[in-house]
């Protein structure tokens, strides 16, 4: 079952690109240092030219944000723990969430058309111009990262500012975050730089883990990791996210038993009793 | 365990009430393609014997059937696109591991063979051809019918995805049970035999593999199929399935009894596809669902997330290559 992933040669650095290879490049976000400015946020609307979320005021602490979707690829996330209304007891929780940029990607194994590809980053990406819109990898993605464009009526995500990765820069919103919460890099040097941060926290925070450090998890780790102070599902985040496609070939065999029950109860109804 | 200030109370279950996963985006087009598609399938696949044994008066009103629903079948699938002027871009590709690509090859050859075998069997041009194309409609036909289920279950909708073993076996019944209430309804009685069976196997079936999906989505995504928007439909195509398939019974020699059981059995047929589609929709959208189910999946084996694989010597899966 596992060998059926890897025949997709889709997970990340597959080594299809040859000489033209470079490293994974991912994101860790340190959610101890976010101070909830938004910088991302707008950094992200800016550089990728894309619309606003509406003027909706949604009651949900400082986000009205609210999600993750085809115009919005950083969303700071404001979880507000506090017993009772007396301050200085409870805390913030701040979070800058993107793309996880899978190693097994569950948009990029459904997509129909291909128009979502891996690139030489190791990066998951969505072609605008191949891109027809049919929706397939907004539900394919276990982190309901994806959404529809609705002006251009395809579908958007991070791309982790591609077009800047290819001039050599780092993506808009890590340019942009003033404390460093957002940090670029190659992916391998991020995870060592996670655990060592984690280590140096633990104690000082309650809660503190890392999110999608794991390459063992069910996307084969992500090349977006997080520290956070909370449960990943406090965050929005899926606590046990899976690849849909792990369970692909017990799919088309349970449609093959359908198929054959089909026949089977078509010979009996036919047949002249 | 936190609480939080003022009003704003953050949902136990996930953030402010919003879902890890997200549902579908997809208007109705889809699940009633899932129908006309399986139904267009099945009916092809009843179509070919009756062929063989010369039982025309079945044959025909499935053939022209099976034309209708591929036609519908088309308009949804394309419509629902955010741009539909870039369907064929699902052509320039051969993409095993996404159902949506492999089903739109299963689509193209049978909505092809199933146009033209009903469009020479009409005007009697190319009958041979016709005749060909009725026998790969046939044999494509079960695939219709059944990749749907595998379309559905390859995604992180929870509901969808945990009954993935059975979904494809009730898309299969339903649509055995439609293509049945389509000859009953179009079909003399003395010459529509195979047709009601075709349609009580399936309706039972439907009843059957319903009951199983319940059972294998487990405990708490069964909780999707009461929801609101799933339960209504559910429940109408129980009732629909077991009143139909009790006229059926009576519409041997009976028109009256086969039209009133064909209307039954094809209308819960479609109640009971759409009741799988919204009961996904609602697992996808509420976040109780996909958190209670990852989380308990997590405590049942010790606080470890689900392996796709055992790490590697390196630590690393075998899919990426260290820089």
């Amino acid at each position: 079952m596992s060998t059926f992933i890897d025949l997709t040669g889709a997970a990340a650095q597959s080594a299809t690109y040859g000489a033209d290879e470079q490293q994974r490049m991912g994101f860790f976000t340190d959610t101890t240092l976010c101070i909830g400015c938004k910088a991302c946020e707008v950094a992200c609307k800016e550089w990728n030219e894309l619309p606003e979320d509406g003027y909706e005021f949604t009651g949900w602490s400082y986000d009205n944000t609210r999600e993750l979707n085809g115009n919005t690829w950083r969303h700071v996330t404001f979880v507000e723990q506090f017993s009772g209304r007396s301050a200085g007891t409870g805390r913030w929780l701040m979070e800058s969430d993107v793309c996880k940029h899978c190693t097994h990607a569950g948009c990029l194994d459904v997509c129909p058309t291909g128009a979502i590809m891996r690139s030489e980053f190791g990066t998951v990406v969505i072609q605008q111009d191949v891109c027809n819109g049919c929706g397939y990898c907004i539900v394919g993605c276990p982190f309901g990262v994806i959404g529809l464009k609705e002006a251009e009526g395809t579908t958007g995500k991070c791309t982790l500012c591609y077009d800047r990765l290819k001039a050599g820069e780092e993506p808009a919103c890590a340019k942009a975050c003033p404390t460093d919460s957002i940090q670029f890099g190659a992916v391998d040097e991020l995870r060592e730089r996670a655990e060592k941060r984690l280590e140096a926290v633990q104690g000082r925070f309650d809660g503190a883990q890392l999110y999608g450090t794991d390459t063992g998890d069910g996307v084969g780790g992500t090349g977006s990791m997080f520290l956070l102070l909370d449960k990943p599902e406090v965050y929005g985040l899926p606590p046990d996210p899976i690849v849909p496609t792990k369970d692909l070939p017990q799919m088309w065999r349970a449609a093959g038993v359908g198929a054959a029950l089909l026949v089977a109860a078509c010979v009996a109804a036919a047949v002249r009793a | 365990m936190s609480t939080s200030a003022g009003s704003i109370e953050a949902d136990r279950y996930g953030y402010y009430g919003r879902s890890p996963v997200k549902p579908p985006d997809w208007s109705d087009k889809i699940p009633t393609y899932i129908f006309t598609g399986g139904f267009a399938g099945a009916s092809s696949l009843l179509a070919f014997p009756a062929r063989l044994r010369g039982n025309d008066a079945l044959a025909r009103p499935l053939l022209y059937g099976a034309a209708a629903g591929a036609m519908v079948s088309t308009y949804c699938l394309i419509m629902d696109l955010g741009r539909p002027e870039r369907f064929m871009n699902m052509l320039r590709v051969f993409k095993p591991t996404s159902p949506m690509n492999m089903g739109v090859y299963i689509f193209s050859v049978y909505s092809s063979a199933a146009m033209l075998a009903a469009a020479a069997d009409a005007t009697g041009v190319a009958r041979p051809v016709g005749r060909a194309c009725e026998g790969v409609a046939a044999l494509v036909g079960p695939a219709m019918a059944t990749y749907t289920g595998v379309l559905i279950a390859d995604t992180a909708v929870p509901t969808w995805n945990e009954g993935r073993v059975t979904i494809p076996s009730l898309f299969a019944a339903t649509s055995a049970a439609a293509a049945g209430a389509w000859g009953m309804l179009f079909a003399p009685p003395q010459r529509a035999d195979a047709a009601r069976r075709f349609a009580v196997f399936g309706a039972v079936g439907a009843l059957i593999a319903s009951k199983r999906l319940h059972a294998e989505v487990g405990p708490i995504l069964k909780e999707s199929f009461k929801a609101k928007e799933a339960v209504k439909l559910g429940r109408s195509a129980t009732v629909l399935a077991f009143s139909g398939t009790a006229c059926a019974l009576l519409a041997k020699k009976s028109r009256f009894f086969g039209v009133v059981a064909g209307a039954l059995l094809f209308t819960g047929a479609l109640a009971e596809k759409f009741s799988v589609y919204r009961a996904g929709y609602i697992s996808a959208k509420d976040p109780k669902y996909a958190v209670t189910l990852q989380r308990q999946r997590i405590d049942a084996r010790g606080g470890e997330p689900t392996r796709l694989r055992e790490p590697s010597h390196d630590g690393r899966p075998a899919g990426s290559v260290s820089a």
